[in-house]
């Protein structure tokens, strides 16, 4: 048994662990702060700025390393860099405080960007800019949820803010072409789903041209499926209604 | 020089010829008569020149006052400028002749010879002016001449003369001899012109006041021996006269004062026969003295005060240049002019205050006053009996009060509170104290107490204008041609009934103000030449108008701006809910800058230009404090980007030719090339990409190809057309075959079509045009969408044929989806989501017979949907953030409706409706098949105009180039040493360009900013070393990063993008956070 000398031992600081179990064991390698996502997103190319040393640990805490014969049962390679490379990409990471940072703001930017996108002032008819939409999601403190997907949050933010001012998803613009004598009963089925119609032309077919809430389309799809059985139609002739072009104020 | 009462004012204004329009009122008495003098302050501020511009136009002769330090700056030439091209007079003030004196401690003779420099300079400016016009004219006629044949050989030979020798510009110039010019020291309380001391001395050493006037300025000296005035030889040491007479009197009073020398203080004050009082002569600091003893000596309000009223015109003398300058707008001559217009000149000369007169008003900008200011809604100060009235008032009611008290018979307390009501505000009450008067105050409109009232700061011409006197509103853009045209000559139907006129309208001249600096009184009439302030026309005019009683009066040409709006910036409220707010206080903030432009952009931003920072800032405060009254926060406005393909290069970045090199990092390229593509999608060479749906049915190819740059750009401008286009194929696809088309659409499409064809030749895009399937984005944008399938007959150019195409429906839905798609990709592109532009998608083939197959049997057959569905286990190969998704996922209804309705919707499967994912794969093929081809950014770019003189010219360049602008002409003005530098500059660069090229040249170069068009960045954005020599010149890591990858980044980064950026650049050199055991 050697003897407890604290000059030869080797301190790591700044530590990510990232840890993998197989074949019943359990690996971990030290890694630096940060980097991981980096590495695994394919952003940093040198293993160095990620590895603090090429050696597989049972516990790095500890400084165990793991055992030659273990390695070769549960990767079948004892070549250390080859399974710090696998462990990198396949263990469970420790997310670092930066790396979260940086996830949850590009979230929170990401939700922004898509509400700004779908909605616009009913007033003008004309998109917010993202920074203000970012403004109005700090007003009303939401929080990212980091394990929720941004389209999902993006509709969330949207119920809140509409209580704080003045927002509204961008209706979408549809014609529906349907068989004259099924289109009046199916036109009351619509009605309560369409927000406004702009057109309305029975000729030998019943033309309706009109703005629904993006949010019903499906709903409006399948009924136009299924009442007409096929004969009916609808066409989308704008997903986003905004006003278009520069203008200038005077 | 006291200002007067107000009526002597009104009465004043009656007299034309004694006005000087130089918002300072004030009424001199020069000599015999009385002048009434409209003062004008202007900033002097670069940015603040459009105030100049609004100024100048209304004045009959301007003030320009000169740092005697200083000397000439470049505002000094733009204010010359300004009163140059408005053809007003100027004069002269030399300010600040004390610095030379006390600061940089001058001789008389250095600061003479300061100031002739000062002068030399400034006519120089003026020559300069002077010749430019004169050569400008010069070529006019020789195009004249050139056009008219007419004319003699024999001239044009001889003719070398440039034309300057036969101009008299004698009267231009400024010399103190001229009396234009005054020297002054307005801190010091003095200034003089020539005049006066040519006066003193001719009493003093005998020679006529004539010859001294002629040569007090300038060299020559005086022999005091022969009392004769000789040429100035400077090798004898002779002093000018200007220096012995005038400028040592005062060199010396300044050291004595500043020396406190005492007795010769008083031997000076005695001698000019001056009263000091004793406290000012016993104050210690000499600045108290001076100013004591000078403004005494030479008052510095009649030295200019008397060039003003001696060398500025009245309104009367207006000239006949400027009167047809003001009248004919643009390129337009005085003679082309209507008759009836011609006609209005001489009213304009003769300036006449009859009754008959026409009015005519010019208002030059609008000003925001609080409402509050008005004179109607303004207490009055009592009158001397009205004082009396509540006096007398008071004291009953105390009396009463004493007699109630004594338990006498009450009084009736009705009539008390009625005189209480009626009584007006203001009144010191003298009377019992305890008696509550209740503040009464005068009724103001509701709406009227925070409001802002605009008051038109206007000018008349001609006429005299009444209260309620109904007059003609004329726009700019107002012509009176046409007014003419429309309405018959005799017409004298009452204003109301008139026919609408374009840029006309008729409102009636409610409130006239007279302007006291601050103050505003209401007149009741305002005769000719004379400023005024017009309340109540804020919904008639925007900026500035032209009024009139006749509408045979033209608009006056527009305002020449000095600086036009360069600045941008991005505003928005704080809180998003005041957002009314706010565009209604910049729609006020527009009305009452004459130099700021307002833009609602399709991103929603609102955009403020302004002229510069300074400018901006007083905008900004302005909305703050004023207009909108909320919190606003100031950004970079948007910079929009386009995506773009072009062909793959054949040099690489050193210039080596690709292919030869030996490629070092072709791991990294290939580990790149896998992320981009994921699997499930087949690349062929060429480009082509081949994409399922989701659900196994449909499977589309599909290409990308750059457009040639002509084409992008014949797109671009036939947008309309395509737009037109458009709507014809979708009334025709309702079967309303019956509508016309309008022969001159399809001239116009067939026109376009041509053009297309001519541009796209070659092997490549051999049958492209008759297979164009739609344009987009927004279905008329600068891309194609090609469909080079069989079965295709559906391109755009079947709607114009008017052969409606009878496909079968099946396909023409189907087809929509794919167009849809094609929509979504080219409005985000995989960059930066930025719009696409000059990008051709052609769709080489699209397999739907699974699809036909499935449909059919499914009538039949139930079940097989399902075994399809069973099939499918990969999840969709799409990602992120696509339109379509959110229609099937914004929405997604519980599932057990889905389930309910198996039976009937086919369609519809595990993905969705068939025709969302046809959407989406066809967008992710479009995507795709963009990113397998070398993609670039396109900036959007200004073209600048910089005027620059030629000394700062290596400035300007310093400038354009560190901003990437690339400057692509320049040329001389002639006549002047001025450079005009054409330049084109990047968009993303602009922000605070302005403020740096003025800050680098002092000033001496102003830019002007127009969005020109659209340009390829040449690097790429995805660029690394892969060659050796690239290696060798770049690094590893191309530490310079390149200008296309800073901008996909940063819009990335702004949109919430996943960014390929490292979080930490240096692993070890984080901090340690725990510490050493």
């Amino acid at each position: 048994m050697s003897i407890f000398t604290p000059t030869n031992q080797i301190r790591l600081t700044n530590v990510a662990v990232v840890r993998m179990k197989r074949a019943g064991k359990r690996f971990e390698i030290a890694c630096y702060k940060n980097k991981v996502v980096g590495w695994r997103s394919g952003v940093e190319k040198d293993l160095d700025e990620v590895l603090q040393t090429h050696s597989v640990f049972v516990n790095v805490s500890k400084g165990q390393v793991a055992k030659k014969e273990d390695l070769i049962s549960a990767f079948g390679t004892d070549d250390q860099t080859e399974i710090c490379k696998q462990i990198l990409t396949k263990g469970e990471v420790q997310v670092s405080d930066k790396e979260r940072h940086t996830q949850l703001e590009q979230m929170f930017r990401d939700i922004a960007t898509i509400v700004a996108d779908k909605c616009v002032n009913p007033e003008t008819k004309r998109p917010y800019t993202v920074i203000l939409i970012e403004r109005a999601m700090k007003d009303i403190h939401y929080s990212v949820k980091p394990n929720k997907s941004t389209k999902q949050q993006a509709l969330e933010v949207i119920k809140q803010l509409k209580e704080k001012m003045k927002i509204e998803r961008a209706h979408m613009r549809l014609r529906f072409i349907l068989p004259v004598n099924e289109g009046k009963k199916l036109k009351e089925k619509l009605k309560p789903l369409i927000k406004v119609i702009e057109s309305e032309d029975y000729g030998q077919q019943l033309d309706i041209v009109c703005l629904i809430d993006p949010g019903c389309f499906r709903e409006i799809d399948e009924l136009v499926k299924k009442e007409t059985k096929g004969k009916g139609s609808l066409e989308v002739l704008s997903l986003k209604d905004v006003e278009e072009g520069d203008e200038k104020l005077e | 020089m006291v200002l007067n009462s107000l009526d002597k004012m009104i009465q004043l204004q009656k007299n034309t010829a004694n006005i000087r329009n130089i918002c300072v009122l004030a009424h001199v008495d020069h000599g015999e008569e009385e002048y009434l003098i409209n003062l004008i302050d202007s900033p002097g501020h670069v940015d603040f020149s459009s105030e100049v511009s609004t100024a100048v136009r209304i004045c009959d002769g301007c003030i320009i006052v000169v740092d005697a330090v200083e000397g000439v700056c470049p505002q000094t030439q733009a204010v010359l400028r300004q009163a140059w091209l408005e053809n007003i007079r100027p004069v002269l003030v030399i300010n600040k002749i004390d610095r030379l004196i006390v600061e940089l401690k001058f001789t008389p003779q250095e600061a003479y010879s300061h100031l002739k420099n000062i002068l030399e300079q400034i006519n120089a400016l003026t020559g300069a002016l002077f010749t430019s016009k004169v050569l400008e004219e010069r070529a006019e006629r020789e195009t004249e001449s050139q056009v008219n044949p007419n004319s003699e050989q024999g001239e044009q030979v001889y003719d070398w003369s440039t034309g300057l020798e036969d101009t008299d510009d004698s009267h231009l110039y400024f010399s103190p001899d001229q009396g234009n010019v005054v020297f002054t020291s307005a801190i010091d309380g003095w200034g003089f012109g020539i005049e006066h001391f040519a006066e003193i001395y001719s009493q003093k050493i005998g020679i006529k006041k004539e010859v001294l006037l002629k040569t007090l300025w300038g060299d020559y000296y005086i022999n005091t021996k022969a009392k004769k005035i000789m040429k100035v030889d400077q090798a004898k040491g002779k002093k000018p006269l200007f220096v012995q007479l005038i400028l040592e009197n005062i060199w010396s009073l300044y050291d004595a004062v500043l020396k406190k020398d005492k007795e010769k203080i008083d031997k000076i004050v005695t001698s000019l026969g001056l009263k000091i009082g004793a406290r000012e002569a016993r104050h210690s600091d000499p600045k108290v003295q001076i100013n004591a003893i000078c403004s005494q000596w030479l008052p510095i309000s009649q030295a200019v005060l008397a060039m003003v009223c001696q060398k500025l015109p009245s309104p009367l003398d207006i000239t006949a240049e400027r009167v047809e300058k003001l009248m004919c707008a643009g390129s337009q001559t005085f003679d082309s002019l209507p008759p009836e217009t011609q006609a209005l000149k001489a009213a304009f000369m003769k300036c006449g205050s009859e009754d008959t007169a026409p009015v005519i008003i010019f208002v030059s900008k609008m000003f925001a006053v609080d409402a509050k200011a008005l004179p109607q809604n303004k207490q009055r100060p009592l009158t001397q009996e009205e004082i009396a009235e509540r006096h007398e008032r008071a004291r009953r009611r105390h009396a009463e009060k004493l007699a109630a008290a004594q338990g006498q018979a009450p009084l009736e307390p009705t009539q008390d509170g009625s005189a209480l009501e009626t009584s007006p505000q203001g009144e010191e009450l003298k009377g019992d104290e305890q008696e509550v008067e209740s503040e009464t105050p005068k009724p103001v409109p509701q709406e009227g107490t925070d409001r802002e009232a605009f008051i038109a700061f206007a000018r008349v011409f001609s006429g005299v204008a009444r209260r309620g006197k109904k007059i003609f509103v004329l726009g700019p853009k107002y012509s009176p041609l046409e007014f003419l045209q429309r309405v018959p000559l005799g017409f004298s139907a009452p204003l109301d009934d008139l026919p609408p006129v374009p840029h006309m309208a008729c409102c009636t001249l409610e409130n006239l103000y007279l302007l006291m600096g601050r103050e505003l009184e209401d007149l009741e009439k305002v005769p000719p030449g004379n400023v005024l302030g017009i309340g109540g026309l804020q919904d008639f005019v925007l900026k500035s108008a032209t009024l009139s009683t006749l509408p045979s009066c033209p608009p006056f040409i527009p305002l020449n701006f000095e600086a036009t709006p360069i600045v941008r910036v991005a505003v928005e409220p704080k809180h998003p809910s005041e957002m009314p707010q706010l565009v209604r206080g910049m729609k006020l903030l527009n009305q009452a800058d004459p130099c700021v432009q307002i833009l609602i952009q399709e991103t929603g931003e609102h955009v403020l230009v302004t002229a510069g920072e300074v400018h901006l800032q007083r905008c900004l405060d302005d909305l703050k404090e004023r207009f909108a009254k909320i919190q606003i926060s100031v950004s970079e406005p948007i910079i929009p980007f386009r995506e773009t393909i072009t062909k793959p290069p054949t040099v690489d970045m050193v210039n080596e030719e690709i292919g030869k090199q030996q490629k070092v990092a072709v791991i990294h390229q290939t580990k790149e090339d896998q992320n981009r593509i994921p699997e499930g999608i087949q690349v062929y060479s060429g480009g082509l990409i081949t994409m399922t749906t989701p659900n196994k049915l449909a499977t589309l190819s599909v290409r990308a190809m750059p457009l040639p740059e002509e084409v992008t750009q014949i797109l671009e401008e036939n947008s309309d057309v395509i737009r037109s286009m458009e709507q014809l194929i979708s009334s025709l696809n309702e079967g309303k075959n019956t509508q016309m088309i309008h022969q001159k659409t399809q001239e116009k499409i067939w026109e376009f079509k041509g053009k297309l064809e001519q541009h796209l030749t070659g092997r490549k895009w051999r049958n492209t045009v008759d297979q164009i399937w739609s344009f987009g984005p927004r279905k008329c944008g600068p891309n194609i969408l090609v469909n080079k399938s069989k079965d295709f007959q559906n391109s755009v150019w079947t709607g114009p044929d008017g052969k409606a195409s009878k496909e079968a429906s099946r396909y023409r839905d189907l087809g929509n989806s794919i167009v849809s798609g094609f929509q979504l990709a080219t409005l985000s592109g995989p960059m930066c989501e930025e719009p696409l532009m000059g990008v051709c998608f052609v769709l080489e083939e699209w397999d739907l017979s699974k699809f036909e197959d499935q449909t059919a049997s499914d009538k039949q057959n139930q079940e097989q949907s399902d075994l399809v569905k069973e099939g499918q286990g990969e999840g969709e190969t799409c990602s992120g953030r696509d339109e379509h998704q959110d229609l099937q996922g914004g929405c997604s209804e519980p599932s057990e409706k889905k389930a309910s309705q198996k039976g009937e919707s086919s369609l519809t499967d595990c993905y969705g409706p068939f025709s969302g994912q046809l959407i989406a794969t066809m967008k992710e093929a479009c995507r795709y098949a963009l990113q397998v081809k070398p993609q670039r950014l396109m900036a959007a770019m200004y073209t600048c105009d910089i005027m620059a003189t030629s000394d700062v010219l290596g400035r300007v360049y310093a400038v354009l180039s560190k901003r990437e602008g690339r400057v692509l002409q320049e040329e001389m003005k002639e006549g002047t040493d001025m450079f005009i530098i054409k330049a084109v500059l990047p968009v993303a660069e602009s922000f605070g360009f302005a403020d740096e090229i003025r800050k680098r040249t002092s000033g001496l170069a102003s830019p002007q900013l127009i969005f020109s068009h659209w340009e390829i960045i040449p690097s790429d954005p995805f660029w690394v070393p892969t060659t050796e020599e690239e290696y060798l010149h770049f690094g590893e890591k191309a530490d310079s990063e390149n200008q296309a990858r800073k901008y996909m980044n940063a819009v990335r980064k702004r949109k919430g993008l996943y960014v390929e950026e490292k979080i930490v650049e240096h692993a070890e050199k984080q901090r340690t956070l725990s510490k050493n055991k």
